[in-house]
């Protein structure tokens, strides 16, 4: 049958320059991994990247808190904790956040679908040279004029009249070659989500994560070009003077507040939906029970569109009719049911189950903890005679910092350790983890807790200081020391995530006896994800394969007692 | 089958630590008597709802955060039995989802009577100050610039930084803006702003009583944002009234200090070429006339 076997043994090789030279041998790891179209090899650089990432931003918040820590500290120039703030801002969003979930995603949801690869893996590829050129183009800035315009430049101020420098170019160039490099990933996982799932992977048996995968990557096509249409304006303003966000040629600053907040509001809910999703994974796999699918599925879908929708929550205070500020109360306030359903359904689950506590699980439940705080304190911030004191303040930031510390930091290094023996081949070191994530948690209390009492007191954000008669030192000192436990614990946690890949013993592909199919695969999963893939009949394949296994040694076993002779 | 219950997570220092961090930051957020010391004065009545709402909110908000983390810290218990999975989860999705949809619903009509309530213009004051029409507030422009704020009275006077308003009189900010994006932000008594350019942004207050307000521009705008300071102070209407003549006298006194040095220096230099040209007439005459005699 096969042709070695059908050549004559005799017959001398016509081209034996081809068939002796062997097996080509691998290029080095790292030309692998940049010239490779793989979605692994794709996730990995992201991954890696939003984890090189993290120290920076943690490293930037903390050098802008020691710089608050005093009033009218001189530690830091003010333009100096301008870059800080603006870089915190870009650095945070698009480089920790985004590369991120779309990694996760990007790895984890072909698998789970059962597919041998993406539809279009050269977008992808593409879209991940997109994400790095972005990326050096912000930290390459440093060399010159890094953005200094503020986490969201506003225009007029980011206008060229009032900011001629090339930050704001630089910040323009940078988010737009990331939103762009990431959403041609999202819409190569869109296309591989909907023309690649495994026989019989019907939406109805999609795990939880290839629900988020789809739900992310379709608000990701909505928002992404309404994000990138918008920065183009503002460059067409600042280079030919375009005057679309300037009120007296036609369009209004207004106009950018819309379009950047539809955006990062988005960004903000995709950010819940997807972690949210990975601890659902996390709680079904280690309690062994399904969450209700349909209802979690439909939640996470009103978190998208609705939570989008309540872009308004963030302008408040801007001269916009009251309709728009009501309409965004009514939609932020509407949140409460899809989120409250999830935590209740992912909290009653583990609280009513059997489990071994490791680290994924830990992780998730301090995520779920940080983010009820962080979510809650958004009701305030949602409410028009709330909002008109409250926005623009620390209580705000403090917000806002609960629930992206929570779900990107916590619920990042849950969902990472709980896959990491399928992308690394090797387990995680539960002692450190355990550890990192102590410190972690009290970190995060004690850097954010304070900045809610700072905000109520009128602490306003984006100021590189403060004066001493306004009486905030106390909460100040308090967040900086908080922040520096949070970042001594991000450097353990992060140095878990190096170390064990060598230190550790190497993982089997189930590790958890888990119920998707992404661990059917081998750990690390081969270029082509799966050998064979099997017929997938329920929501739980994986346990169908066990037990196909399993009555199959039975047979065997029976098989092997009846054939004894009979002696 | 022998379930090893939570082997490791009752051991090690970090679940205790994180215990203990989450009752101190229940502490620190619970504590109402400290948050409600941090609440603004209420020196006008708008503020005053939006402090009764934060109220309202913050003891929800409380109570949420604290039901949720509890719930949390039952689930990672250590397990000393074996729990059954009929336990817990009891509530259809149904049912839920209508609970959280009504008390939802509740939030958001108490957010939108108290909102309604705190965006009420004040009941216009029966008497009216100097440059105020009967029945309508009284209006001023407050203009945000990098990084000062001009305030431009009725009667023509205009000051900087600080801003005098009568106590007892409904006042009107018209805020605008000259240049980009500011803040504006008295959390005594209006709360925040934005003043946009090309567009106008509305305010109204009325203060109680006199007194003096500082605060800061809440909107990043550049590199002197932080100096960005406001001041607003409350007078009685008398003196008020006193404050802008007195203001506009000054505007006018300087003003004609300035022509009038303008109109001295331009006399001068009148003089001075009247004189140059006398001489240089003279100088003149004198040439022609040595020629002459030459």
């Amino acid at each position: 049958m096969s042709r070695t076997t059908s050549y004559p043994q005799t017959m001398p090789p016509t081209r034996p320059e081809v068939s002796s030279a062997g097996p080509k041998a691998r290029p080095a790891r790292w030309i692998e991994l940049s010239t490779s179209a793989d979605h692994k090899d794709i996730s990995r650089v992201l991954m890696g990247a939003a984890f090189g990432s993290v120290f920076l931003a943690a490293l930037q918040l903390l050098l802008m808190r020691v710089q608050l820590a005093v009033p009218e500290n001189v530690f830091l120039k003010g333009v100096t904790f301008d870059r800080l703030l603006s870089l915190y801002g870009e650095t945070s969003i698009f480089l920790v956040a985004l590369p991120l979930i779309i990694g996760l995603l990007y790895y984890v949801v072909p698998l789970q679908i059962g597919s041998r690869g993406t539809a279009i893996p050269r977008i992808g590829q593409i879209g991940l040279w997109l994400f790095i050129f972005g990326g050096i183009l912000l930290y390459g800035s440093l060399l010159f004029t890094p953005p200094e315009a503020g986490i969201n430049p506003l225009p007029p101020f980011s206008d060229a009249t009032f900011t001629p420098n090339n930050g704001v170019d630089v910040w323009i160039g940078s988010t737009g070659m990331i939103t762009l490099g990431l959403l041609m990933i999202s819409i190569d996982l869109l296309t591989t989500l909907h023309t690649l799932r495994a026989p019989g992977m019907a939406w109805r048996r999609a795990p939880l994560f290839t629900w988020a995968g789809a739900i992310v990557t379709w608000l990701f096509a909505v928002i992404g070009p309404i994000f990138l249409a918008a920065i183009t304006m503002l460059l067409i303003d600042r280079i030919y003077n375009g005057g679309f966000f300037s009120g007296d040629e036609g369009g209004s600053p207004i106009l950018w507040q819309h379009f950047s907040y539809i955006f990062f509001t988005g960004v903000y809910m995709a950010i819940a939906v997807s972690i949210l999703a990975a601890i659902g994974e996390i709680v079904e796999t280690f309690t062994g029970r399904e969450l209700p699918r349909k209802a979690t599925t439909r939640a996470f879908l009103a978190i998208a569109i609705v939570g989008t929708l309540a872009w308004t929550q963030n302008m408040m205070t801007a001269p916009i009719g009251s309709g728009w500020k009501y309409f965004g109360m009514l939609a932020s306030l509407a949140l409460i049911v899809p989120f409250g359903l999830i935590f209740y359904n992912l909290i009653s689950t583990v609280s009513s189950s059997d489990f071994h506590m490791r680290a994924p699980l830990r992780f998730a439940l301090g995520a779920l903890s940080l983010a009820s705080i962080g979510l809650a304190a958004e009701i305030a911030q949602s409410t028009i005679a709330v909002a008109t004191q409250l926005s623009e303040t620390y209580d705000a930031w403090a917000a806002t910092q609960f629930t992206l510390v929570g779900f990107v930091l916590f619920g990042g290094f849950a969902a990472v350790t709980y896959w990491y023996p399928k992308i690394t081949g090797h387990q995680i070191n539960e002692d450190r983890a355990a550890k990192s994530f102590g410190l972690m948690f009290v970190g995060a209390l004690v850097a954010t807790l304070p900045l809610f009492l700072a905000g109520v007191s009128g602490q306003v954000t984006d100021s590189y200081r403060y004066f001493a008669y306004e009486d905030l030192t106390v909460y100040n000192v308090i967040a900086a020391v908080g922040t520096l436990m949070l970042f001594v614990g991000i450097i353990l946690a992060v140095g878990n995530l190096i170390k064990s890949r060598t230190e550790e013993p190497v993982a089997t592909p189930d590790p958890y006896r888990a119920n998707s199919l992404e661990w059917l695969a081998l750990s690390p999963p081969p270029a082509h994800n799966f050998d064979v893939l099997p017929d997938v009949r329920s929501t739980r394949p994986m346990r169908d394969v066990r037990e196909a296994i399993n009555r199959r040694d039975a047979v065997d076993a029976e098989a092997e007692v009846t054939a004894q002779p009979v002696a | 089958m022998a379930v090893v219950l939570l082997p490791r997570s009752i051991k090690p220092v970090s679940l205790f630590i994180s215990l203990v961090g989450t009752m101190l930051g229940f502490a620190l957020t619970a504590s109402p008597a400290m948050a409600l010391s941090l609440n603004p004065d209420a020196a006008s009545p708008g503020v005053k709802d939006g402090n009764t709402l934060h109220w309202i909110l913050f003891i929800v908000i409380v109570v949420v955060i604290v039901v949720v983390n509890l719930a949390i810290l039952r689930a990672a218990r250590p397990r000393t039995r074996h729990v059954k999975p009929s336990e817990g989860r009891s509530l259809s999705q149904v049912k839920l989802a209508i609970g959280l949809g009504v008390a939802a619903l509740a939030i958001f009509v108490v957010a939108t009577v108290f909102s309604d309530k705190s965006r009420e213009i004040p009941a216009v004051n029966a008497t009216p100050v100097a440059g105020q029409l009967k029945g309508q507030p009284l209006e001023i422009e407050a203009t945000g610039s990098q990084w000062l704020w001009r305030f431009n009275y009725p009667n023509g006077a205009f000051s900087y930084r600080r801003l005098v308003v009568p106590a007892g009189v409904t006042v009107q900010l018209d805020l605008v803006s000259t240049d980009v994006v500011h803040g504006w932000n008295v959390p005594e008594l209006t709360g925040k702003a934005q003043a946009v350019p090309g567009k106008t942004n509305y305010v109204y207050f009325r203060a109680d009583d006199p007194g003096t307000y500082t605060s800061r521009s809440s909107v990043f705008s550049g590199q002197g944002y932080d100096t960005m300071e406001i001041e607003v102070q409350v007078v009685s209407p008398d003196e008020y009234e006193a404050a802008i003549e007195r203001l506009k006298t000054d505007i006018q006194t300087a003003q004609d200090k300035v022509e009038a040095e303008f109109a001295e220096s331009k006399r001068k230099t009148e003089i001075g070429a009247a004189a140059g040209k006398k001489m240089e007439a003279e100088i003149n005459k004198d040439q022609i006339e040595s020629a002459d005699s030459e």
